[in-house]
């Protein structure tokens, strides 16, 4: 992260959008929205004492709403840049008008409460997608009790209680601040289910033995159930792990679980989260009395994934993350050239497939630009200017946008740097104007006249 | 030397260092150690402020040391010195005590962790009075690239490279590349045809201006460090005139000579003279001497007297080319497992006990039974059992998984399903489909009636119980879900036979100088952020050689590999590292003990002056030469005995 923001070749745009994209391989024009961080760039230095002095306080989206942050923030300690930004939805100045603690604190003079959204517009000649996956929300899953219970959670939320920077300092604590004595891990909460997604999500498993070892170590004596259905440890190093986490004692149930439930229907049950199951190997109904219930929740598509693939003009597969050109030959690349995919946003994946997938990406990129030119497809459509009657039937029904209105001419031209050959204007237009070369009606004709024969 | 001015920053790292160790304490007691101008604490010394904390008291205080109490070298030691350098000092007047993970991270008690802290602060502001300014020297990068390996991961890399405008050597050791994705019938999940989907990048491959292919050759010596490899490589006699010969097959055609075919794993034959298969890149045959008449008895010539471009020639003999790259890819792939040892499943015993590779073979539309799924006499099997993990996951033989032959079994499935009308069954652990599409197609399977038996199996007999299990192969094995013994009655057995390492891994990891992991595999330089370099800087890995993955996960790795390699030729230098050994010639008495122990080969010896000398280019300073040199005439740069008597000395304070 730290190379990231420092390289000389490497132009953060952080709180920013892309609007809008136009133009083709080798030439895309790129509309960005800089939304106003109400901090100047160019003035903070990062001391935070601006953070501090902020009276107000809400929960952080960084820690899945387990611990606090002020209204002026960057999201965790180490954020690149280290300048943090102002949430208008929760700075009292901006709601009421008042405060300005942020402002008279700041040595700098790097607040700025005036700054307004900026619109850039970059040009490159390739991009890379990898905008990454959101985390399932298992609350629609009420037989898990999530958003009911207290000490159920997810494991994104969980990953945050481990962590030393997190909001318990690294302590694994129920909702009452105790440690929990037994713990259950429930595997493909969303994955793995024709109600949800019916993909697996690739990593949970894994994630899952992670916790149970983390556990392990930091309350030794604590009870874990790793509640699965198949357990898919099959990347380098895995299945040792896998070993590993058997011999340091944490039961593995092969099932899924029913329910989570706080209806005891024993003594010992009584005050503890009840994950009822079916233990497959025994062939029996199960109840585990636990403190805390960790949900191994699925990876699914960004919920603006279709915006995304919209925006710039590319596919998405049946379990709605982006469609790669090939599944096995050309994982990174899309339909549209010069797009490119990596990591999540294509497909859930752990870290060391996500990192060769990116380099992957950026092989095709150095690749278009040591080329320094693209070769065109001869083989587009054109449109005879004296034919056309200017219906512009073709221009809504062009997949790749490639055609456009001269409104001067009150005609429709193609651009033929974007243009795919792929005909449905030559066969939609009512004039008879477009013409698709090398697929001309003559010789297609004479191609039927052909195989008649 | 000037008088020291040090400056000592302890980091807190959040509450990594800071829950541990008492900060302010290790701050003050810095403040009163010799030549300390300046100690102060801060929440996260990576960050900026932290950074430009340090860099405004060089420039204020005048320091000419700095120490950083933080976590790893490894981690953060580039951060700093680049810190150091911006302030205008050397990078390597700076030192980095590692009270992190050398001290917070394992020692518990509060009291003895800030005393640790203290003395390996100690430690390092002793040290780093020593400190010489260094210089890091460049050196130029060879575009030209070698790729060692020509299944699907060499080929996709190559093509990267090549298409990116680079020259590469693809050095193949079989007469055609393909490698093992060119045995395989269709592929999971999509099903569409392996041939059909590999042999247009092999052709680009074949002619690509910018890929010199070199079949059926062995890299025999490797030298030299990165930018700057010189590879000598040994091209096998084909006993066919390359530039003659246009791959019109008649020699095969006219060959009487059969030996069986490797490519089709013995199920078929093949010619002495041939093409592993018939969309062979390059097209050219080879002569097999091993069953050639003609190698063996002096007598046929048959493909000479018919080859009308006269392109057959007894005499080739083997050719050693020299080559200059200056970065190398390993894509050496994979062995298959061979299940003979594990006899409790009867293959080589049981000749309908197939491998799944030989299996990949027999539903092959080019197979050796043009497709068809038939038993060894012929007949089609009415029942088949597919036994997942044969030498995978069994801590007899790799407790690894081999993470691809869960799919290709339901590929098989699906496969004997539309073929035949035989029932299915599949013995598993677990169903390991992660990949894009991979549950949705166990989920199809499921729907097709294969019939999924958890549990793995104990043992393939032909002893029969009962009168249905008469003339059958019977396995045997405990469903773990009905808490059973079972004995499913098939007629032929597929066994998903794991994914190893090359048998001569071993070798090729010497030839590199890469190391292997404890499953055998190659070792990549870091599992998550880079899992293509290896330890020796210029030499890459790609495929399955580093562990066993699919087709999109190799191609994604050998891309990742390639951009490795283009950024390095973009750039057109490397730099070197500065802490490396030197030799005092004047003290070196010629002994060589160094030459023989240097893990790099960085020293040779120079017969004129009869001295030996370090090449800086490869040395990696790794100090081994330096301890072993009974004369004391090599050197350690930023290593020195003074800096490490130092070190010792602060640290027992």
């Amino acid at each position: 992260m730290a190379s990231a923001g420092s390289h000389k070749n490497i132009e953060l745009l952080t709180y920013s959008e892309v609007m809008e994209v136009s133009g083709y391989v080798g030439n895309f024009k790129v509309k960005i929205k800089k939304k106003p961080r109400y901090v100047d760039e160019s003035k903070c230095t990062g001391c935070g004492t601006c953070q501090e002095k902020c009276p107000i306080k809400v929960d952080n989206e960084f820690d899945l709403g387990l611990g606090k942050r002020k209204a002026i923030y960057t999201p965790f300690p180490q954020a690149v840049p280290n300048v943090p930004v102002i949430d208008r939805d929760h700075c009292t100045y901006f709601l009421r008008g008042k405060c300005r603690a942020c402002e008279r604190f700041c040595e700098t003079k790097a607040i700025d409460f005036e700054q307004k959204e900026q619109t850039l517009e970059v040009e490159v000649g390739c991009i890379i997608l990898t905008t990454g996956f959101d985390s399932f929300d298992p609350t629609p899953m009420t037989q898990f009790g999530y958003g009911r219970y207290d000490n159920v959670i997810t494991s994104l939320q969980f990953e945050r209680m481990t962590n030393a920077s997190g909001p318990t300092g690294g302590k694994i604590v129920l909702k009452d601040g105790t440690e929990p004595r037994s713990i259950a891990i429930l595997h493909c909460i969303g994955s793995r289910d024709v109600n949800y997604h019916e993909y697996c999500s690739r990593v949970c498993c894994m994630h899952s033995l992670k916790f149970a070892h983390i556990i392990r170590e930091k309350i030794p004596d604590a009870v874990i159930y790793d509640l699965y259905i198949d357990l898919r440890c099959f990347g380098k190093g895995y299945e040792e792990f896998y070993n590993r986490l058997q011999e340091e004692g944490v039961n593995f149930i092969r099932g899924r679980a029913g329910e989570v439930t706080d209806v005891a229907e024993t003594p010992e049950e009584r005050g503890k989260l009840i994950v009822v199951c079916e233990d497959t190997l025994i062939s029996r109904q199960r109840r585990l009395p636990v403190d805390m219930v960790i949900l191994s929740v699925a990876l699914e598509p960004r919920a603006d994934v279709a915006e995304t693939a919209k925006l710039f003009s590319i596919s998405r597969s049946r379990d709605g993350f982006f469609l790669e050109k090939h599944p096995k030959l050309d994982p990174v690349a899309t339909t549209t050239e010069g797009v490119l995919i990596a990591g999540c946003c294509q497909g859930p994946k752990d870290i060391p497939d996500t990192v060769a997938q990116a380099s992957a990406a950026a092989a095709r990129a150095m690749a278009i630009i040591t080329k320094g030119s693209v070769e065109i497809e001869p083989t587009t459509a054109f449109i005879d200017e004296k034919l056309c009657s200017g219906c512009r039937t073709c221009i809504s029904l062009c997949p790749y946008n490639a055609i456009s209105f001269n409104e001067d001419k009150k005609v429709s031209v193609i651009n033929e740097a974007m243009c795919k050959g792929c005909g449905t204007c030559a066969a939609a237009c009512p004039s008879g104007a477009i013409t698709a070369r090398h697929f001309t009606t003559e010789q297609i004709m004479s191609e039927l006249e052909g195989v008649l024969i | 030397m000037e008088t020291p001015k040090i400056g000592v920053y302890v980091c807190h790292c959040g509450s990594n260092i800071a829950g541990t160790v008492d900060v302010q304490q290790v701050v003050e007691f810095a403040k009163k150690l010799d030549s300390v101008v300046v100690a102060r604490e801060y929440k996260f010394m990576c960050s900026d402020p932290g950074q430009n904390m340090i860099k405004e008291d060089i420039k204020n205080l005048k320091l000419n040391r700095v120490v950083v109490a933080s976590c790893s070298p490894l981690l953060h030691e580039p951060t700093f010195r680049h810190a150091v350098q911006e302030a205008g000092l050397n990078p390597y007047l700076f030192e980095m005590a590692n009270i992190r993970e050398q001290c917070s991270w394992t020692t518990e008690d509060h009291e003895k962790a800030t005393e640790k802290a203290k003395a390996l602060v100690s430690a390092a502001v002793k040290r780093v009075r020593y400190h010489q300014p260094l210089e890091t020297k460049d050196v130029p990068v060879n575009p030209a690239t070698l790729i060692v390996g020509g299944g699907i991961a060499g080929i996709q890399a190559a093509l990267e490279i090549a298409d990116a405008g680079h020259k590469v050597y693809l050095v193949e050791k079989d007469p055609s590349i393909g490698g093992h994705m060119i045995q395989f019938d269709k592929t999971f999940p999509t099903l569409d045809c392996s041939a059909c989907i590999l042999t247009p990048k092999m052709t680009s491959a074949g002619s690509h201006p910018n890929i010199e292919l070199m079949t059926y050759s062995e890299v025999e010596d490797v030298s030299g460090f990165i930018g700057n490899f010189k590879v000598r490589v040994r091209k096998k006699a084909r006993f066919v005139d390359e530039e003659k010969c246009n791959g019109c097959g008649v020699c095969m055609e006219k060959c009487p000579w059969k030996a069986p075919s490797e490519f089709d794993l013995g199920l078929g034959e093949r010619k002495a003279i041939y093409t592993p298969f018939p969309q062979a890149v390059p097209n050219i045959p080879v002569i097999d001497k091993e069953h050639c008449v003609y190698f063996l008895r002096g007598r046929c010539r048959a493909c000479e007297k018919f080859c009308e471009r006269g392109a057959i020639d007894f005499e080739q003999q083997d050719k050693i080319v020299e080559l200059e790259v200056g970065n190398i890819i390993i894509a050496t792939g994979y062995d298959p497992f061979d299940p003979t040892p594990i006899v409790k499943y009867g293959y080589n015993r049981y000749p309908n006990v197939y491998t799944a590779l030989e299996f990949e073979r027999l539903c092959n539309a080019a197979g050796p039974t043009g497709g068809k799924i038939v038993l060894r006499d012929g007949s089609e099997p009415k029942s088949v059992a597919i036994i997942h993990c044969v030498g995978s996951r069994d801590e007899n033989y790799h407790r690894y998984c081999s993470r691809v032959c869960c799919m290709y079994a339901l590929k098989y499935s699906h496969l004997i399903k539309e073929k035949t009308e035989a029932d299915v069954y599949q013995m598993y652990i677990d169903m390991r489909c992660f990949g894009k599409g991979y549950e949705e197609f166990y989920e199809r399977l499921s729907k097709e009636g294969v019939k999924f038996i958890r549990g793995k199996v104990a043992e393939v007999t032909d002893r029969a119980l009962t009168d249905e299990e008469k003339g059958k192969l019977i396995v045997c094995g405990e469903d773990t879900l009905l808490g059973t013994v079972i004995r499913v009655p098939v007629d032929m057995v597929i066994l998903c036979i794991a994914l190893e390492p090359r048998s001569d891994a071993k070798q090729v990891a010497q030839l590199f100088r890469i190391s292997q992991g404890a499953d055998g595999f190659f070792i990549e330089r870091h599992p998550k952020l880079d899992p293509v370099a290896t330890m020796t800087d210029g030499i890459f890995i790609a495929g399955c050689c580093q562990g066993p993955k699919d087709i999109p996960d190799t191609v994604a790795q050998a891309s990742a590999a390639a951009t490795r390699v283009l950024s390095l030729i973009s750039k057109g230098k490397v730099e070197l590292e500065a802490t490396v050994a030197v030799i005092d010639e004047e003290k070196c008495s010629g002994c060589r003990v160094c030459n023989i122990l240097c893990p790099y080969n960085a020293i040779t010896f120079i017969e004129d002056k009869e001295v030996s000398r370090v090449n800086e280019a490869l040395c990696k300073g790794c100090g081994t030469c330096v301890a072993a040199c009974p004369s004391a005439a090599i050197t350690h740069k930023h290593f020195t005995t003074e800096e490490i008597m130092a070190e010792i000395e602060g640290v027992l304070v």
